[in-house]
């Protein structure tokens, strides 16, 4: 073999020519920010992006931090996020707040890309208002959240609401970094979102699992309907559920088919999940021998307060080892339960309070809208065994169990700190909400860390 | 070869000229004493002359010599060199034994050899008669304890399992703090290629190699030494160089090992009886009723015995080298099968290797070395999962049955059957692995060589897991499977132009210049199914709910660089390095990065004053100073805003915003200073090596925390600063060199003190944020409540609080508040000794290795000492639980207060210091005559034990293990239902013959 010094030159720079291109590299599975709004495709896939974020809002984690915080459901495992909400001890550190803060927000970032990019695309307006509408719904449904979270209930707790971002991030300034805004202020953003939401929506989707499983004008009445509540705006309160129980794609159905299958009758907005795309509603409160996680189990004191021929006491599954009950509403194999967010039987008990504390209380109105409810579940008329808003309390204590609301409606009506006390639990001596300023959460340590314009609430302080 | 040829050539022309005296004629054979083969090249000279031969290929030598007092010299590069007075023999046979001396060896750097004589930098070696025979998965173990300056610990007794290798200690935190490997030049993928998350523990890719393929290791410490690799420097370079053939007969050598491991240290849980006992206990100090009637007749079953087995090894070996002079080969073949302790774990391997060497003209030179290996993993859940089987059989109360009355599986709460566990578990990894390169050489004049190197490093891994409906999962999903495979496909060019050239009798130059291409792919396809009709059928193609994805990313490395080493009359030594990189990963605004490195040293003993005495035969200062890059720790598109897919509402495909962009996003800087020497006495029979190095890492790869109403929480910038400062000793020597006993022994300790200096905000890591990440401390700190005893009036534990302290159930402790750094998973000192004896035809090795000073969290007795607020399994600690006032122990009364879930008592961390034999080895050659009498040249037997004692104050089943090994080295020290270390009994055969 002969090689002289030319020969090697010519292979040289062949060689090099073969191999520079080594810094030139492309994502596969994403995409430069400004190719994610480009027509209604790529919209409505950012729109699908939005209910994403909000799947990890109520693939079950609202709602057990309402359950176990309040006396329906407690913590029997080791996990110290249920643990601290099972004896009313919520640190900054829990990371299961901590992470229902980052998907609230998640999805408030995402409406507000929607908001400000959908405008500017290719697409007729009926289209862009249906989004539009939805990101508007879904911007409110999280301020709501996270007011009623970490904020308060005007006049019962609490003065700061949470910071309200309304325009996209899209790197790190200043804006980054925002300050709470009053509670006043964050429930009129739920507000006025929710009406902006009002005007865009249609009545009702492309077909059923869609007009249930998406934002409606419906949907965004329900939810202003509880709003009110929140604000005791109790005539607000009575009309927007009058509407939603007056429109005919809502009725109350046999209970039980209202978790057996999916976009029942009865619902008004729920979350969707499947196969494909599965919830958590199920893991925690399945015991391990069904493949779940057995971390939570209902409070005993509640499952006996169930009348043995109630309806909703059949949906509760025995945990024989621990001899626990957990709710069986959420148990389909391979974690596929859609998460209840409205549905027409709040609307009921919605108007029956509205209507037992409005300035003229219609006593009646509201009793038939509570026994609605009552003959429903399989039991007799309200007999005044107890005070009318109580016995609507139960009602909602025993309707809504696994589904999130009895927290938050305690506090709501400034009861939590008369209830919450000495509530039996398995692992541990009875517990008692100690003091006012426990009736809202405390905000993540993590978020207080990076911003320094954060108030904390002052019994975490 | 080729010098001793030449050298040869010119010998005979003196001895042609000696010819004319008297002469008396000798001549003998000359063999290694290590093996009793014949050496063929070794110098034969007459003491004070020039009268001298070289042996044949057979090591056969005859020369004359002038007279009986007359003195021979042999001489062989690697040995030591003999002298023999003739007397009135004529036949002088001579076993020439291997040098052990560190100083005088050809080391291996960056792109090249050099001999330590004039090294300036900071490099340590392992090479293969360190670890021969020894019982290793992987080769990155052979560093353990022998080289000064290297961190090496067993992450878990996992076979194929991961290892924690630092190279003067952790420079990054989001990066990687792994060195960088390259074999025969090939930087390989070193990181975990699984995508099946078991718990704590990881793979690792290393084990794709064969130990015994290994002539050594040099690991590359500072920045003069790593330099020449850039951006992937910063953590030291570890250079692996496979064996070659030479210019001889075909040597076939043949080496087997079978070994059974067990486990060193029992279990310690309480049995049945007592098990009801304490619960009963606590149920009484918590005002409850108790729940078992008759503790005294529980039952006690042996779930540790479930799990854990004495488990066989065994290796084969079996390796031809050779060559003639045009052409070295050398091909081997490996099979190596380790069964874990813990059933049913296992990893199997077979590779195979052929280095290839041609000498194609005198100038062209074209070769190739060229590993495919191919292995398997049996892999079972443990450590940090509760599903796992060491985890459920600590779990599982032993007064549960192993089978309910109807012959199914016991299950208890969320907890896995232990024996399901291990015997109803699949999940397998096959690894098929090739890494190869082929290279031509063309000296363009004398002393200019170009070299050219294509690379690959091909790994293919198909991982399968199916749980079937005994297991809590499959039970949940009807039997759930997935497949895997995962393609990590990577080439790598490099020219390389370098120059050697001596001027005049006082200035040597070596230099040389390079470019290096390397672009990487990585592809992974996985299939998984939920619903199978029945636990027969396990291919995803029966499940009746079948999903996929397959995703892909890659990212390319482009360097140029060049080295000067100059030195002026072997005594000033300087070595210049600079490299400039860019990366695909860099953000727009920095392209590419220059990291420059100088050394120098001063060989004090070459100097004339020197001269005069005899017992320092080397001095050495030295200096280095340079800068090293980090870039692993960025994603392959960090820089860039990104959307991503995924984001799905049930079957409707979503975006989500992943990534705020950061165009001014680089690799991580670490600028490291080392000033050392080298000291040599006896004609470097002893030598001390000293090194102080002061390495400071800045633009650290931080996800900066952001505010969650962003939308995002965090964004990656080059933000935090880390310090590593330390000092390394090694200390070999030879206490004997005779011809029939040699003893020769070395010893290392190093420090290294690791300091995070800046941080963006302090962060936690690990379940139930057991480390914390804050300025001031070192990585690994351990973020616990302080309990500072349990009072012994009431039986409470009293913990630190930020005021003072105060009792657990006080309103002064506040657990969200009052948690403290106490300590940390980083040694004070670590170290090795080794003793190497050789006696007559016995041999003899003892390996010490030891670590001082580190933290190790029980975290077993976090959930084993639960003084019964659960319902499971005890250790027997909590036997120590205070009872009765007056009692003194820091385990606290058993009620549900001292007990709560939200502390995380610091009296789990204990000392994790340990002193381990690593090693212990008799071995026997047979004398050459019997074994040439079966066909063989060298016959060897031994008997070995690893592991055989550990000296620790660490009560957990092993110190040597982490079950953190998944968090990317941030989370050390903790032992969670990790496989400990197993104890070794092993023997083993060679074989040599030609």
């Amino acid at each position: 073999m002969k090689l002289n010094n030319y020969k090697l030159v010519f292979a040289l720079i062949g060689s090099i020519t073969f191999s520079c291109n080594v810094l030139e590299q492309e994502p596969e599975l994403q995409i430069s920010d400004e190719r994610a709004f480009t027509n209604l495709n790529s919209a409505n896939a950012a729109l699908f992006g939005a209910y994403n974020q909000l799947q990890g809002v109520y693939q079950g984690r609202l709602q057990r931090v309402s359950d176990v915080s309040g006396d329906v459901s407690q913590s029997v495992g080791t996990w110290d996020f249920y643990r601290e909400m099972d004896t009313y001890a919520v640190s900054p550190d829990n990371t299961e707040i901590l992470d229902l803060w980052t998907f609230i927000y998640r999805t408030v970032n995402q409406a507000n890309n929607l908001i400000e990019e959908v405008p500017k695309i290719e697409a007729t307006q009926a289209q862009k208002d249906n989004i539009l509408g939805q990101a508007y719904f879904l911007r409110a449904l999280a301020f709501f959240d996270a007011t009623r979270v970490w904020g308060g209930v005007p006049g019962v707790v609490g003065d700061l609401g949470v910071p309200i971002v309304l325009s996209p991030s899209r790197g790190v300034n200043e804006d980054s970094y925002p300050a709470r805004a009053t509670l006043q202020v964050s429930y009129q953003q739920v507000k006025t979102d929710l009406e902006e939401a009002l005007k865009l929506l249609p009545e009702s989707q492309a077909n059923n699992a869609a007009t249930r499983g998406r934002a409606t004008k419906p949907a965004a009445r329900a939810l202003l309907s509880r709003l009110h509540l929140y604000l005791g705006e109790w005539a607000q309160a009575e009309t927007r559920a009058s509407e939603v129980i007056a429109d005919a794609k809502f009725s109350l159905i046999e209970y039980s088919a209202i978790f057996s299958a999916d976009n029942s009758g009865e619902s008004i907005f729920e979350v969707q999940f499947n196969n494909a795309d599965q919830s958590g509603l199920r893991f925690w409160y399945a015991p391990g021998a069904i493949g779940g996680r057995g971390e939570l189990a209902a409070n005993t004191d509640f499952y006996n307060s169930f009348a043995n021929n109630d309806a909703r006491r059949a949906l509760f599954g025995l945990d024989a080892t621990l001899n626990l009950r957990y709710p069986s509403k959420y148990i389909r194999a391979g974690n596929v339960d859609n998460a209840h967010v409205l549905r027409i039987a709040e609307m009921y008990l919605n108007r029956a309070e509205a209507r037992a504390k409005k300035t003229a209380p219609d006593n009646d109105g509201a009793k038939s809208d509570l026994n609605k409810v009552r003959t429903r579940a399989g039991l007799p008329n309200y007999n005044d065994d107890i005070p009318l808003l109580e016995a609507i309390e139960r009602e909602r204590r025993w309707e809504f169990y696994a589904e999130g609301h009895i927290f938050f409606d305690l506090v709501r009506t400034n009861r939590a700190l008369t209830v919450l006390k000495n509530v039996n639990r398995k692992n541990g001596p009875p517990v008692t909400l100690s003091s006012a300023g426990r009736q809202i959460m405390p905000i993540p340590r993590r978020e207080m860390d990076s911003n320094k314009n954060l108030e904390q609430n002052a019994a975490y302080k | 070869m080729k010098n001793s040829f030449l050298l040869s050539i010119l010998l005979m022309l003196f001895f042609v000229g000696a010819l004319q005296a008297q002469q008396i004629s000798v001549s003998g054979v000359v063999t290694a004493a290590s093996d009793n083969l014949p050496l063929p090249g070794v110098v034969v000279l007459v003491k004070g002359t020039t009268n001298g031969t070289v042996t044949s290929v057979d090591g056969k030598y005859s020369i004359s010599v002038p007279s009986q007092d007359a003195v021979l010299q042999f001489s062989f590069v690697g040995y030591s060199a003999q002298e023999i007075q003739v007397q009135n023999k004529s036949i002088i046979d001579v076993k020439l034994a291997e040098d052990v001396k560190v100083l005088g060896e050809v080391v291996v750097v960056g792109y090249g050899e050099q001999d330590r004589k004039t090294l300036t930098s900071s490099i340590s070696s392992v090479s293969s008669r360190d670890i021969q025979g020894l019982p290793m998965a992987s080769p990155d173990q052979m560093m353990q304890g022998r080289a000064a300056g290297v961190q090496v610990n067993s992450s878990s007794g996992t076979p194929g399992g991961g290892m924690f290798i630092r190279v003067r200690g952790s420079t990054s935190i989001n990066a990687s703090s792994d060195p960088l490997y390259v074999v025969d030049g090939i930087p390989i993928v070193s990181n975990n290629q699984s995508q099946v998350g078991l718990g704590g523990q990881i793979t690792n890719p290393l084990a794709d190699l064969n130990p015994a393929d290994i002539e050594s290791m040099e690991i590359l410490k500072d920045a003069s030494a790593t330099a020449i690799y850039g951006a992937r420097a910063a953590n030291g370079v570890v250079l692996i160089t496979t064996k070659r053939g030479s210019s001889q007969k075909a040597k076939v050598e043949i080496s087997s090992y079978v070994g059974v491991q067990s486990l060193w240290r029992k279990p310690d849980v309480v049995n049945g009886s007592t098990f009801e006992n304490l619960i009963n206990e606590a149920r009484a100090n918590n005002g409850q009723t108790p729940l078992y009637a008759n503790p005294n007749n529980a039952l006690n079953t042996d779930w540790m015995g479930e799990i854990f087995q004495d488990a066989p090894m065994k290796n084969f070996d079996a390796s031809v080298s050779g060559g003639t002079d045009r052409v070295k080969y050398l091909v081997s073949l490996n099979q190596f099968d380790q069964d874990g302790i813990t059933k049913p774990s296992n990893f199997k391997r077979t590779s195979g290797r052929v280095n290839l060497d041609f000498a194609a003209s005198d100038k062209i030179n074209i070769g190739t070395s060229i590993l495919v290996s191919r292995n398997f993993r049996n892999r079972v859940r443990n450590d940090n999962n509760i599903y796992g089987a060491i985890g459920a059989a600590y779990f599982l109360p032993t007064n549960e049955p192993v089978f309910n009355k109807d012959g199914t599986y016991n299950k208890f709460s969320i907890f896995e059957n232990p024996r399901a566990a291990v015997n109803e578990v699949d999940i397998g990894m096959l690894t098929n692995r090739i890494l190869a390169n082929i290279y031509a050489d063309y000296e363009i004049m004398p002393g200019l060589i170009f070299r050219s190197t294509w690379s690959m490093d091909y790994n293919n891994v198909k991982e399968d897991t199916y749980e079937n409906t005994f297991l809590n999962t499959g039970s949940a999903t009807n039997g759930s499977g997935s497949s895997i495979v995962t393609v990590n496909d990577n080439w790598i060019w490099e020219n390389v132009l370098s120059y050697q050239k001596k001027f005049g009798a006082n200035h040597t130059l070596s230099s040389l210049l390079g470019y290096s291409a390397q672009n990487s792919y990585f592809e992974n396809t996985s299939a998984s199914g939920q619903q199978f009709p029945s636990n027969d059928f396990r291919r995803i193609a029966s499940a009746a709910v079948q999903t996929s994805s397959s995703q892909g990313s890659g990212w390319g490395i482009q360097g140029i660089f060049g080295r000067v080493n100059y030195a002026y009359k072997g005594k000033y030594l300087t070595t210049i390095n600079v490299r400039r990189d860019a990366s695909s990963r860099f953000g727009a605004t920095n392209q590419a990065a220059i990291f420059p490195s100088v050394a120098f040293g001063w060989v004090v003993t070459e100097e004339g004053f020197m001269k005069n005495q005899s017992l320092i035969s080397t001095l050495k200062p030295r200096f280095s100073w340079g800068i090293t890059g980090n870039q692993s720790g960025i994603g392959d598109f960090q820089s860039r805003g990104l959307w991503g897919g995924g984001a799905n509402y049930t079957d409707f495909p979503g975006t989500q915003p992943n990534q705020l962009s950061n165009p001014d996003l680089k690799w991580e800087t670490t600028t490291q200073t080392n000033i050392g020497f080298d000291f040599g006495i006896l004609k470097d029979r002893f030598v001390l090596t000293f090194d102080y190095y002061n390495k400071q890492t800045k633009d650290l790869l931080l996800a900066v925390p952001l505010p969650s109403t962003t939308g995002f929480s965090s964004i990656v910038q080059n933000f935090g600063e880390m310090e590593n400062k330390g000092f390394e000793i090694g200390i070999n020597g030879s206490l004997v060199n005779k011809e029939d006993f040699t003893w020769d022994f070395g010893f290392n300790i190093s420090q290294n003190r690791n300091l995070i200096k800046k941080l963006a905000a302090p962060f936690n890591v690990w379940t139930r944020d057991i480390i914390r990440l804050q300025e001031g401390v070192p990585l690994s700190s351990f973020w616990l409540h302080d309990q500072v005893r349990v009072d012994p009036q009431t039986g409470l534990s009293i913990y630190r609080t930020v005021n003072g302290e105060a009792a657990v159930n006080s309103p002064d402790f506040n657990a969200g508040r009052d948690r403290f750094i106490v300590g940390n998973a980083q040694p004070d000192f670590f170290g090795g000794l080794n003793n190497t004896i050789r006696f007559k035809n016995f041999d003899f090795n003892m390996f010490w290795q030891f670590t001082v000073g580190n933290d190790q969290l029980n975290w077993v007795k976090f959930f084993q000492e639960h003084g019964g607020t659960r319902n499971t399994g005890f250790v027997s600690s909590q036997m120590a639980r205070w009872q009765k006032s007056g009692d003194i122990t820091d385990v606290p009364r058993m009620v549900a207060t001292n007990y709560r879930g939200d502390l995380r008592p610091d009296r789990f961390l204990e000392d994790g210091s340990y002193l381990r034999l690593k090693n212990l080895t008799i071995g026997y050659t047979f004398p050459s005559a019997i074994s040439e009498k079966v066909g063989f040249s060298r016959i060897r037997v031994y008997g070995s034990g690893q592991n055989l004692l550990t000296f620790t104050k660490y009560t957990g089943l092993d110190p040597e293990v982490n079950s953190g090994a998944d968090s990317g080295g941030l989370a050390e020290g903790i032992d969670l239902y990790a496989m400990p270390q197993p104890r070794v009994i092993m023997g083993g055969l060679n074989f040599t013959f030609k």
